[in-house]
């Protein structure tokens, strides 16, 4: 099955917002169709064939974007199936919304990647900027399901009033990381910058290396052995391996005692 | 028909519709997970009395079980969805969580959903926490060991209970010693057990009672001591009876345990005591499954 491309011309005068660009809506679809779809560069209509050279592919087949920019915007928005693979970075909101498939970043993702994400699989290849699967000003919640998977770095506010789902990131994390989580699991191999969990409601926050300074509204629960990260790290090795620790021995901070400390953030015993 | 010297008896196990779930249950070490499924899975080898029927189906290597540590495998039967999970609910809430270092998980999927862990998780008095793992729930139940991990729910599988047949022999010994050969090939079949100690049966029952209050008795045509009195069905030959008693989760597998268990015997055959083999009905007007004996030998 032929994947469906559509190869960047130029780097862009300006931001595009590449929402409705997905593999299940451009599938099947003639080039000088798909040439014809209207996307927005900074806000303005502009047709996608202007901006990309299209080659059509068959319906149900992956959608392919090369060279891709950091001013692609909401790539993958709303996706609900198929594999969506861009090669280079991507801009900010990739995989906003997204409910199904697989978007693959070969590059860095910019701010609020996974953003109101519901299911489905975001890959990051390289580092996601801040605010990844946070919620926006004004969203009750951010991330509401679906696995993210970073294998760099992750940017401040990591998973910033998270709702469900698992984000997995094997480099550091930025400032206020798994701020008022509200449930579902973070973890971060690489530890984060700062104190992590500030206003943590429910959820783990499960940290590689330990922080320089714990907050003073959580509390030290001890060791003990978690079956559940046994089975949290069969999940996650089929995604990014390693990334889970080993053991499921792990020290317990349960906090953010401040919001109902039953949340936790976990770190190597 | 005559096997290695042992008569089959033309006749048919009538066995019966039930509802049944798999669990799986781990712990740190495959003894401790045999004590929780040894206790859970006690007491239940009758729905007579037992409310339902269950027994451990294997082993399973640390490979083989989600969180990756030893455990078992476990089939309960019962004759409604309602009484199964009444009885999921008891044994898995008295036996497992009780027992230290154990985690249950579904064992199969199946057309309906039934709780597991669903209403277990209140034992954690509000301490508890959810966690989605690859669309599985899951739930964390603070415990004074760490903590207790269940799946939320495990599978309804629509089965068959009741497959039998019965082992006819020169002396007990040797009726004993064949039923043991039996429920060892029983025990290999994987998606049957035999849930009566051992695997075997001895008091084979019969419908109803002389006595109103009982829904049944003791099987007076097989009992060899009330030869002469009651209407028999043993030659002067037969000294003991002994019963298998089977539970799988689909007919294909009741006929594959039905058929382990008769070879079993029959490999024993006249040399080894062995007279007859026969099973139990009820003329075949109570349960929709019917395995006759020399169809599944033939």
């Amino acid at each position: 099955m032929s994947a469906m491309t559509l190869t960047l011309r130029a780097a862009p005068a300006g931001r595009i917002d590449m929402s409705g660009v997905l593999p299940e809506t451009l599938g099947g679809r003639t080039a000088g169709d798909i040439a014809a779809q209207t996307v927005r560069l900074d806000g303005n209509p502009v047709a996608l064939g202007d901006l990309f050279a299209v080659t059509p592919g068959e319906a149900g087949a992956a959608l392919l974007i090369r060279a891709g920019s950091g001013r692609l915007d909401c790539l993958g928005k709303g996706m609900t199936a198929g594999t969506l693979r861009v090669e280079g970075p991507a801009g900010h909101y990739a995989g906003q919304g997204l409910r199904g498939g697989e978007l693959l970043i070969e590059g860095d993702a910019g701010d609020c990647a996974a953003n109101g994400m519901q299911g489905g699989l975001l890959r990051i290849a390289g580092n996601a900027g801040d605010w990844l699967g946070a919620a926006l000003i004004g969203d009750r919640a951010g991330m509401g399901g679906g696995v993210v998977a970073v294998a760099g770095d992750a940017g401040d506010r990591l998973g910033d009033r998270m709702r469900r789902g698992l984000i997995l990131v094997r480099g550091k994390a930025g400032a206020a990381c798994g701020a008022r989580l509200l449930a579902g699991t973070l973890v971060v191999a690489g530890g984060c910058a700062g104190a992590p969990g500030p206003g943590l409601r429910r959820g783990s926050l499960i940290l590689g290396r330990a922080p320089a300074t714990m907050p003073a509204t959580y509390n030290d629960a001890g060791v003990a052995d978690l079956s559940w990260l046994g089975l949290l790290r069969r999940h996650a090795e089929a995604i990014l391996p390693g990334v889970v620790p080993d053991s499921p021995r792990a020290r317990r901070h349960m906090g953010d005692l401040a919001c109902g400390g039953k949340g936790e953030i976990l770190v190597p015993a | 028909m005559i096997i290695n010297g042992v008569f089959i008896d033309d006749t048919y196990a009538e066995a019966f519709g039930m509802k049944a779930t798999r669990i799986v249950i781990t712990a740190d070490s495959l003894t401790w997970a045999r004590h929780a499924a040894n206790a859970a899975f006690g007491f239940a080898t009758s729905v007579i009395a037992c409310g339902c029927e269950a027994a451990i189906e294997c082993e399973l290597s640390p490979t083989d079980t989600p969180d990756g540590r030893p455990g078992v495998a476990g089939l309960l039967f019962a004759v409604s969805t309602k009484e199964l999970a009444k009885q999921l609910e008891r044994r898995v809430g008295q036996c497992v969580l009780t027992c230290p270092t154990t985690a249950v998980f579904a064992g199969c999927e199946g057309e309906e959903p039934l709780p597991l862990g669903k209403n277990l998780r209140y034992f954690g008095d509000g301490w508890q926490m959810s966690k989605l793992i690859g669309g599985r729930r899951y739930w964390r139940i603070p415990v004074m060991d760490g903590e207790f991990l269940a799946e939320e729910s495990t599978g309804l599988l629509r089965s068959v209970g009741g497959g039998n047949f019965l082992i006819l022999a020169r002396s007990r010994a040797q009726a004993l010693a064949a039923c043991e050969a039996a429920a060892a090939a029983i025990a290999q079949v994987p998606g049957a057990i035999a849930p009566f100690p051992g695997g075997v049966v001895r008091s084979g029952s019969k419908i109803g009672s002389k006595y109103k209050t009982l829904p049944a008795s003791t099987n007076d045509a097989f009992c060899p001591t009330l030869r002469g009195v009651a209407r028999s069905e043993l030659g002067a030959d037969v000294e003991a009876v002994l019963e298998i008693v089977i539970d799988a989760v689909s007919d294909a597998d009741m006929r594959v345990a039905m058929k382990a268990g008769l070879d079993a015997v029959c490999a024993i055959g006249a040399a080894g005591g062995i007279v007859r083999l026969s099973a139990g009905n009820y003329g075949g007007k109570l349960g929709q499954f019917h395995y006759r004996l020399r169809e599944i030998l033939a």
